[in-house]
């Protein structure tokens, strides 16, 4: 008992202790107003997940057009671009001419598929 | 105006503005097409082209695309509702009175069965003048009501034909979205037309006039039969 | 604990109060209310919650943007039949305890548009509305005294007994019935247990 009593982590035990019930009290004391007077009083309107006003329609699980993919992905490939342009532009006096090559031959192959792309109509929103 | 139009010096352009002159060029351009004119009599004097189902739309087309008009802009497009109505029409006549000729006047009473109209007020952005006043007029108000849509023509009378359908009932052929704009879709009355029944779902004033005393007389609120 | 006592303590600087005197003097300075507006007199509302007028100085400057969040209801402007139904269902989606106000001639009777076909003549026939505003629309003052008289009205709510408000009694309802699109009105053009076509008298 005295050990535990001497041991330095009381007081973190302690502190625990008070926070929980910092958190705790007040819930408790809530629910137990709750209780005593203001009764819940769930509802199918009440509980409905749309809260604009508006009944919801249809499914939430709605076909997009195959076009928004196309984008999407030529998207992503130019926002990875930039990801590697970056640490390229700062380190670009530290480099050696071998990566200076590699990285336009890696931009070159970039800008090859947006132009098989645009030459698909895939930029052509119909 | 657009940059296109800039080098063009708008005084040269030769002005069409009267309506009759715009229907000659119109019987010129659109072979076969029949217009009235329809004189309004009010000091405002906007006379309008009343246009046959058949050419409406190729009517409003050249109307749009004439190089001397190019009316390009819809501001408003109204619809209209005229109710079954006894015309009467008065005629001098000479009579044989006494051994004496004289004239007497006569009215003539005729029934005028009913209609609905859309009216079209056109102007042109480009040139700057309107207002331009196209009719289109159905064959009567309950079963044929039907009358070309212009939105082809003109995009900015969609929502304006949409709501003439709602509101009079009036249907465009070639609309591409005809449905009620203001009223809900369950919504089965057209509200702007004469013979329109209101839900009797208001108290009345304490003091009534015109048609409401009739009205607030038979009102639960005043103890009568609703 | 009776008057007289207790202004004696307060004269001691020891303050008294009952548990149904904190929980109103706690709900009444922290009434939120729904972000939303009809028509003209929603711009008055919102003059009345800007500096000018500061509706903050009641503890009302929150306007919520969902039903969820929200503990007052302020029908401001032309309620058409067309936006009756979701005005109910907002209403319904309130928590307890909710109240209501309907600002300006529209919204109490309909207004200029009473003898229309398409206006609701009165969000009360519908839902319960604690404060009428006239007016069209109404002055951001007005809009404030009926937010003071709202105040007054919860802090004399009682806890317990026959007549505490509706929130605390668990036989009455939260929900109030949503009309529906009929072919020529909405149905039920009114709710028959909140509204009564009124008597007049000439």
């Amino acid at each position: 008992m005295a050990d535990l009593l001497d041991s330095p982590y009381l007081i973190l035990v302690l502190l625990i202790l008070g926070a929980l019930g910092f958190a705790l009290v007040p819930l408790g004391l809530a629910a137990l107003w709750a209780r005593c007077f203001s009764p819940a009083k769930p509802g199918l309107i009440k509980n409905a997940t749309y809260e604009c006003g508006l009944e919801s329609k249809g499914d939430a699980w709605v076909q997009f057009h195959v076009q928004y993919y196309l984008y999407a992905i030529i998207f992503l490939i130019f926002d990875v671009e930039t990801i590697f342009l970056l640490p390229f532009a700062v380190s670009f006096l530290q480099l050696p001419p071998g990566a200076f090559v590699a990285m336009m031959i890696f931009l070159l192959l970039l800008v090859e598929g947006l132009v098989w792309a645009w030459q698909k109509g895939v930029l052509r929103w119909k | 105006m657009s940059p296109a139009l800039d080098h063009i010096n708008l005084s040269s352009i030769p002005r069409v503005s009267t309506p009759e002159e715009i229907k000659v060029r119109i019987e010129a351009a659109v072979p076969g097409a029949k217009l009235t004119l329809v004189r309004q009599a009010s000091p405002c004097g906007q006379h309008s082209l009343l246009v046959d189902h058949a050419h409406a739309v190729a009517v409003a087309r050249f109307l749009r695309d004439d190089p001397q008009l190019r009316l390009d802009h819809v501001t408003n497009m109204a619809g209209v509702d005229w109710p079954d109505a006894v015309v009467k029409t008065k005629v001098k006549k000479m009579v044989l009175k006494e051994g004496k000729e004289v004239e007497v006047e006569e009215t003539i009473e005729a029934l005028r069965s009913g209609y609905l109209e859309a009216v079209y007020h056109l102007y042109s952005m480009a040139l700057k003048h309107g207002p331009v006043i196209l009719r289109l007029r159905t064959e009567n108000r309950s079963d044929k009501v039907s009358v070309p849509s212009l939105t082809p023509v003109w995009r900015g009378a969609e929502f304006q034909e949409r709501e003439a359908y709602d509101l009079y009932g009036i249907l465009f052929a070639g609309h591409p979205d005809l449905r009620r704009i203001l009223m809900w879709d369950e919504f089965t009355d057209h509200p702007m037309r004469k013979d329109y029944v209101e839900p009797d779902d208001y108290e009345y004033e304490p003091t009534p006039h015109d048609v409401l005393v009739d009205k607030a007389r038979r009102h639960p609120a005043a103890g009568g039969q609703a | 604990m009776d008057e007289g006592l207790r202004s004696e303590l307060q004269k001691q600087g020891i303050f008294t109060t009952t548990l149904e005197e904190i929980y109103n003097w706690g709900r009444k300075n922290s009434v939120w209310p729904l972000g939303f507006g009809l028509a003209c007199c929603a711009i008055e509302m919102i003059a009345a919650s800007m500096s000018r007028w500061d509706l903050a100085r009641f503890g009302a400057e929150v306007f919520r943007p969902s039903p969820r969040q929200a503990d007052l209801m302020i029908v401001a402007g032309t309620v058409t039949k067309k936006m009756a139904p979701q005005v109910v269902r907002l209403y319904n989606q309130m928590p307890e305890p909710k109240y209501v106000i309907a600002m300006g001639a529209c919204a109490i009777s309909g207004g200029p548009f009473k003898q229309g076909y398409n206006v609701l003549k009165g969000i009360d026939r519908y839902i319960p509305v604690d404060v009428h505003i006239p007016g069209c629309p109404p002055r951001p003052e007005a809009l404030l005294h009926a937010f003071i008289t709202l105040q007054r009205k919860i802090t004399e709510q009682q806890l317990t007994g026959p007549n505490r408000p509706r929130h605390l009694r668990r036989d009455a309802p939260s929900e109030f019935p949503i009309p529906e699109y009929g072919a020529h009105d909405l149905v039920p053009p009114s709710h028959p247990g909140l509204w009564r076509p009124p008597g007049l008298v000439r």
